[in-house]
């Protein structure tokens, strides 16, 4: 398919040779061509683009680079918002109708099927989005429930060794406090040798104090009767008429109840016979 | 009102075209109203035959698809009886269907166009945007044409060609919504007349899709070639054109020969040697005897 030139172009006297841009053919040929209707037959709008609020840039067309899709496309969008901000006002100046009524019902230049179509898409689009969405907060919450879990659970631990260890102490005799029925915690801690001995602040070495804490105070578990200095010294439960047996007897010996040795009950029985 | 603006448009193809192409002609078909569709036009004709087509029809305007090779798409915009007309190379065709593309409009509403400032600067973008305003642009009481105004075609001039789009004017304040189609025009020339002509215009920016083919297959096989030549020049350096060094009569100068030992042959084997420990070198065993003495000690 061969377009021939017909030579160099003759422009009303002025030759039109490459290389091409002869701008004087261009314009008499545009002069030429050019329609003279009313601006409402034609509807066209030249302007630059609505100042974008957002851009780094100047507002300065040459910096939209052409490879990025998404900036390129926001210029187009902006230059036709500024094409219909300006032309609407006019419009409705000279009367040309630009919304359609609700009422209005005529064929669209996308069939119904069609729309159905895209809406449909749309809508999965963000059901996916959605369900993405919701995993992951799931996921995020189970973590998070199972984080505090772990902790109630080793809070009540704590909690039930605290209880014992001051049962322990209390029974024992450390602390006769009953503090810790009403949940107050006491944090002083006596030592083995009894209360009557309070210890000032310092207590049991440090070593000690923390072995306590992590250990409890178990010991030996039976030792709690031992012949200590105190209760070898404590004589109040000495009676000397028992121990040198100068009482009165209890009512008189239970003569009449003692009973007859082996040897003098079986001859009573063979006596009895 | 009267419909005075008496403009018709006639937009058909080659053969030869693929689906792409077709459902865009389709889609402009139905976008405007003042058009006329026409059949495949054979390839034995010349272009200057599409005036008479255009002439039979009464359209005095014109769009030409022109499918070369099933992959390259030109597009013809023409004024015909007298022309100007200009080509283009139409890049990246997205049509009405594409499900991306949201919005709607009425079948034959009247479109507002939209022009880039950079069409006032040039003459050749002068004369495009013209013939452009009068191609596209639905006429006032057009009988198929419905009366709103709910949609915008933009052009606009990036990167040395012309984008072409179409948005849905959903709202006054603004806001669009695309409805496609969507096509790029690469220009290649201006001709005075229709389909012929001088040319007024030859876009210097323009590289023919061959061409642009043709540069990627050199560009491969210019590769290809240098990694060749490396290795050609490599194994010359390898081979090396080894240098033959003249003897030096003075090097022999201070050599000086041992002396000749007497040859011994012997006629019977020598006395095996003994084995001599190494005391000092602790043997693995040894050393496993002491481990259990220092134990039991």
């Amino acid at each position: 398919m061969s377009h021939r030139d017909a030579g160099p172009a003759q422009f009303w006297g002025q030759a039109c040779a490459p290389p091409y841009p002869c701008k004087d053919g261009l314009k008499q040929c545009l002069s030429e061509f050019k329609q003279q209707l009313a601006w409402v037959e034609r509807l066209d709008v030249t302007s630059g683009q609505v100042a974008d609020p957002v851009s780094q840039s100047a507002s300065d067309k040459d910096a939209v680079d052409p490879e990025n899709d998404f900036q390129r496309e926001m210029s187009f969008y902006r230059q036709a918002q500024a094409a219909v901000l300006e032309a609407l006002p006019r419009l409705r100046k000279l009367q040309v109708p630009t919304r359609r009524p609700d009422d209005y019902f005529a064929e669209m230049a996308k069939s119904d099927q069609q729309m159905q179509k895209i809406r449909q898409k749309l809508k999965s689009k963000q059901e996916a989005m959605e369900r993405s969405e919701k995993a992951k907060q799931l996921r995020a919450m189970r973590k998070y429930g199972k984080k505090v879990q772990t902790e109630i659970l080793q809070r009540r631990q704590k909690e039930k060794k605290n209880m014992l260890n001051a049962v322990k102490k209390y029974q024992k005799g450390l602390s006769d406090k009953l503090d810790f029925l009403d949940e107050e915690q006491t944090s002083s801690q006596g030592n083995k040798k009894g209360s009557a001995n309070q210890r000032i602040k310092k207590g049991p070495n440090a070593k000690r104090r923390y072995k306590n804490q992590k250990f409890g105070f178990g010991g030996k578990k039976k030792g709690s009767k031992w012949n200590t200095k105190e209760s070898f010294n404590d004589v109040s439960s000495f009676r000397s008429k028992v121990a040198h047996n100068k009482g009165p007897g209890k009512g008189g010996k239970k003569a009449l109840n003692k009973r007859p040795g082996k040897r003098a009950r079986q001859k009573m029985k063979s006596r009895a016979r | 009102g009267k419909w005075k603006n008496k403009e018709r448009v006639l937009i058909f193809s080659s053969r030869g075209i693929n689906f792409r192409t077709r459902h865009l002609m389709q889609d402009l078909r139905t976008l405007m109203p003042h058009s006329k569709a026409d059949t495949k036009m054979d390839r034995k004709d010349q272009l200057f035959v599409i005036n008479e087509v255009c002439e039979m029809k009464n359209c005095n305007k014109c769009i030409f698809f022109e499918a070369k090779k099933k992959q390259d798409l030109y597009m013809w915009l023409s004024n015909t009886p007298q022309g100007p007309s200009a080509k283009f190379l139409v890049q990246n065709v997205h049509t009405l269907a594409e499900l991306k593309m949201t919005g709607n409009c009425l079948r034959g509403s009247r479109p507002l166009l939209s022009f880039d400032p950079t069409f006032d600067k040039e003459p050749h973008y002068a004369l495009l945007k013209e013939l452009f305003i009068q191609i596209f642009s639905t006429p006032q009481y057009h009988p198929k044409s419905q009366p709103f105004v709910d949609h915008v075609f933009t052009f606009t001039v990036t990167d040395e060609r012309i984008w072409f789009r179409n948005y849905q004017i959903i709202e006054e304040d603004a806001s669009l919504v695309e409805i496609g189609p969507r096509f790029v025009l690469n220009l290649i020339k201006i001709f005075q007349g229709s389909f012929g002509g001088p040319t007024l215009y030859e876009n210097p920016h323009y590289q023919s899709p061959n061409m642009h083919r043709r540069l990627i297959r050199l560009s491969v096989a210019a590769k290809f070639r240098e990694k060749q030549q490396v290795k050609e020049v490599q194994k010359i350096k390898k081979k090396g054109s080894k240098v033959l060094i003249e003897e030096d009569p003075t090097e022999v100068v201070f050599e000086t020969p041992a002396e000749e030992k007497p040859v011994e042959i012997q006629l019977v084997k020598p006395e095996s040697k003994p084995i001599v420990k190494d005391k000092k070198k602790p043997r693995k065993i040894q050393r496993k005897k002491q481990k259990k003495l220092f134990r039991t000690e």
